[in-house]
């Protein structure tokens, strides 16, 4: 075989997170030969989560980095600390360009930031899907809830999602395991929050962490170290499962260290034919062939490659004719947190370690009862109890006295922080900056995000409904943090290539295809519309095994 | 205009005078990194006044002196090196000057009563004290009791001993009643 056959494909997915991930399984389990680009290193499940079975003493600093760790890593650090650092990447290596303060959390390897997402999971609603249209911010999503609510069963049923179901019409129920239950405290909020209020209400969080054992992976162990990979498979990752698949399919071929350049297109057949890579260790450029590509390297990587794919047809970058390439960035906005103590229930505790969470969904705008005149759409709130222990209650004195403090459980403390959404604004994007090149000669990128009035207005609202709620509860010492983190902290950027109906309008249509570029699928974070205000990742991924199925059936009828 | 009048009207406006103006520079005389190993000994001492052998063992059979010394050469911030080694001198400074010998050579007594001392000089809830941590770093005492108990509650000996640890747990159960003397989960 010459070289360019060895380098063909049927398909090609750039990037192996959670989305990546998705497109690997469905394309390959779909019968097509598969390339999966990954920039970073290889992470193989289990084998290489190196710190998932140390004991605290195993860790020279405990948690803390060093100040040559610091150096190297002045964004990533808040994210991270000495047990899941080599999940996330130097940003001494891997510079960009803050035009506005915007916190890009990032982890190149095999499986990106699967490995240490939140992994809470909630599905888009109806409502969600027809925000932009109803107060007409940015434009209509191409598709409904119901254009959804079968993949989301499909993915949920796979993922292995824990959760109640509510029947709540703006947070729809799906396919789950059993719930984390909650503990002493939760469950006092929990009733506390049904006696004081008619609009919110205390549900488990939906976390994807298996509460019941799944075929090969699980059940969660209750260790609560989730971010060093789980040696027992207890929570989804690609790694832990999508990758794992795709491989056993055998038409995976996972491509480890390859930055990808551009994405190559032929004005003639007006279809992309392929992508550059530059090896990342040998720096050696190389092309790979496919008839299908997906992007999935994330929404501010994937403009990034979008932009950096120029030619005849697409001077300002692939699949860019309407200009929304790059715009209208999303992160979630978040508080710093609220929290509070509790002087009672003190004769309860609770044994094993929690990786779940409390929710409180949306309940601002939801109807005519709950509007609110300070800004339009909401935000849910996420919580944890705990007793405080060592690290977090205040003692006093030296010697024996000190010691009997540590030895006992402290007071209960619930900790809340709102996810509030953001509204697609076109000021907000990513663009690249030609004069300056990263190691491997690619413009650096460009972030500029500002929170908008809405933004701010609902942050405000959601530091003084937590700090209401735990007062109502009789939690004591109730404060919050009163700097907002910067935007990029939810670690949920998104809406670079947002889907649309109209071409000149959007990037992409409703099956995640680009609009000027068929044979091009972008199903990360960049395809959003909207942001809602619930964890997305589960939505790509639903959005990821649908627009595979369409690839698939495309790619067999001879229609890409 | 004056240039010394000038620059004393700017320390007037700021409240802030000339001779705190020097102080403030000697405080902040830069330490040089490397220096700790030196006083182990000492170290180990003070940990174990901080958390003493009871029915479970003492922050120096815990080797929490090693943690502290590796803990304050590679992470701490440079105020707060600076601050530690200075405190260390102060230290033995008030040894000498009260007991006449060294605190490795004090009593047991006088030893606990230098560092109940230390102990009540800090005052870490403040908005003032907190301003100053920002300034000047954490003080001497506020990071050996906090990295005696860091290092004590992660060391094998204390994690298992004084406190529960469980590295597997298996399941989650949510609501458990407390036992008498149950010792309190070594992390969370």
């Amino acid at each position: 075989m010459n070289n360019t056959a060895i380098h063909t494909f049927d398909a090609i997915v750039v990037g192996s997170g959670i989305s990546g991930g998705w497109a690997a399984k469905e394309l390959t389990e779909g019968g097509l030969k598969t390339l999966v680009l990954e920039r970073g290193r290889n992470v193989e499940h289990i084998k290489d989560y190196t710190t998932a079975h140390k004991h605290p003493w195993d860790f020279e600093h405990g948690t803390n980095l060093t100040i040559e760790e610091l150096a190297e890593r002045p964004i990533q650090s808040s994210h991270c600390d000495a047990t899941d650092k080599h999940f996330y990447v130097k940003d001494s290596e891997h510079p960009y360009v803050q035009e506005k303060p915007f916190k890009w959390i990032r982890g190149y390897q095999v499986g990106g930031r699967s490995l240490t997402w939140g992994r809470q999971s909630y599905r888009f609603s109806e409502m969600d899907f027809e925000a932009n249209k109803a107060d007409g911010h940015g434009v209509d999503w191409p598709i409904r809830y119901a254009d959804l609510k079968d993949w989301y069963d499909y993915v949920e049923e796979y993922v292995g999602i824990s959760g109640t179901t509510e029947a709540l019409p703006h947070l729809p129920d799906g396919k789950f395991l059993p719930a984390i239950p909650m503990n002493a405290i939760e469950k006092h909020l929990k009733e506390s929050v049904s006696q004081h209020y008619k609009d919110r209400i205390i549900i488990n969080g939906r976390v994807a962490n298996l509460t019941e054992k799944k075929a090969g992976r699980g059940p969660c162990m209750y260790r609560n170290l989730c971010s060093r990979g789980c040696p027992f498979g207890g929570y989804f990752s690609s790694n832990s499962t999508t990758l794992l698949d795709a491989h056993n399919s055998g038409n995976l071929t996972l491509r480890e260290n390859s930055v990808v350049k551009e994405v190559i297109y032929d004005d003639e057949t007006k279809k992309a034919v392929g992508v550059k890579i530059i090896d990342a260790i040998t720096k050696e450029e190389l092309t790979y062939y496919a008839k299908i590509i997906f992007l999935n390297a994330s929404a501010i990587a994937t403009a990034s490659i979008l932009l950096n794919s120029v030619s005849t047809s697409f001077p300002n970058g692939l699949g860019n004719s309407s200009l929304q390439v790059g715009h209208n960035l999303m992160d979630h906005v978040v508080n710093e947190g609220t929290y509070g103590t509790f002087n009672g229930l003190l004769d309860k505790y609770y044994e094993g370690r929690s990786p779940g969470t409390i929710y409180i969904p949306r309940f601002q705008n939801l109807d005519g009862n709950t509007e609110n005149p300070d800004f339009i759409r909401g935000y849910g709130i996420q919580g944890k109890g705990k007793r405080e222990n060592w690290e977090s209650k205040t003692t006093s004195g030296i010697g024996a006295a000190l010691k009997a403090q540590l030895e006992t459980p402290g007071k209960w403390k619930v900790s809340l922080g709102g996810r509030g959404e953001v509204l697609p604004n076109y000021d907000n994007k990513i663009s690249l900056d030609l004069q300056n090149r990263d190691q491997w000669g690619l413009p650096l990128v460009k972030v500029h995000f500002e929170y908008g009035a809405n933004d701010l207005a609902m942050m405000e609202h959601m530091t003084k409904a937590s700090e209401d709620i735990l007062l109502k509860a009789g939690f004591e010492n109730v404060g919050s943090y009163r700097n907002s983190p910067p935007p990029g902290s939810a670690v949920h950027e998104m809406g670079t290539a947002r889907m649309g109906n109209d071409p000149k309008t959007s990037v992409l249509n409703k099956y995640n295809q680009m609009h000027d570029v068929k044979n091009v699928f972008i199903t990360d974070g960049s395809c959003m519309t909207s942001s809602g205000c619930q964890n997305p990742s589960l939505t790509y991924m639903a959005l990821t095994a649908r627009a595979c199925s369409y690839a698939i059936e495309q790619f067999k009828n001879n229609l890409l | 205009m004056n240039r010394r009048k000038a620059i004393g009207g700017i320390f007037a406006l700021t409240g802030i005078g000339f001779a705190s103006f020097t102080g403030f520079k000697l405080f902040f005389e830069k330490a040089s990194r490397g220096q700790l190993q030196n006083y182990e000994n000492l170290l180990a001492e003070l940990v174990d006044v901080i958390i003493p052998p009871t029915d479970s063992p003492g922050a120096k059979e815990a080797n929490v002196h090693a943690y502290i010394i590796r803990f304050m050469e590679a992470c701490s911030s440079n105020k707060d090196y600076t601050n530690f080694y200075n405190g260390l001198h102060d230290l033995q400074e008030t040894c000498l000057s009260d007991y006449d010998a060294h605190f490795t050579d004090c009593s047991a007594q006088q030893k606990i009563a230098l560092l109940e001392d230390l102990d009540g000089n800090v005052d870490t809830n403040s908005l003032l004290a907190k301003i100053d941590n920002k300034l000047r770093g954490r003080s001497f005492f506020t990071i050996l009791k906090s990295l005696t108990i860091e290092g004590y509650c992660t060391s094998q000996l204390g994690a298992t001993q004084l406190l529960a640890y469980q590295p597997i747990p298996a399941t989650y159960n949510p609501i458990t009643t407390l036992e008498p003397q149950q010792k309190a989960w070594a992390t969370s």
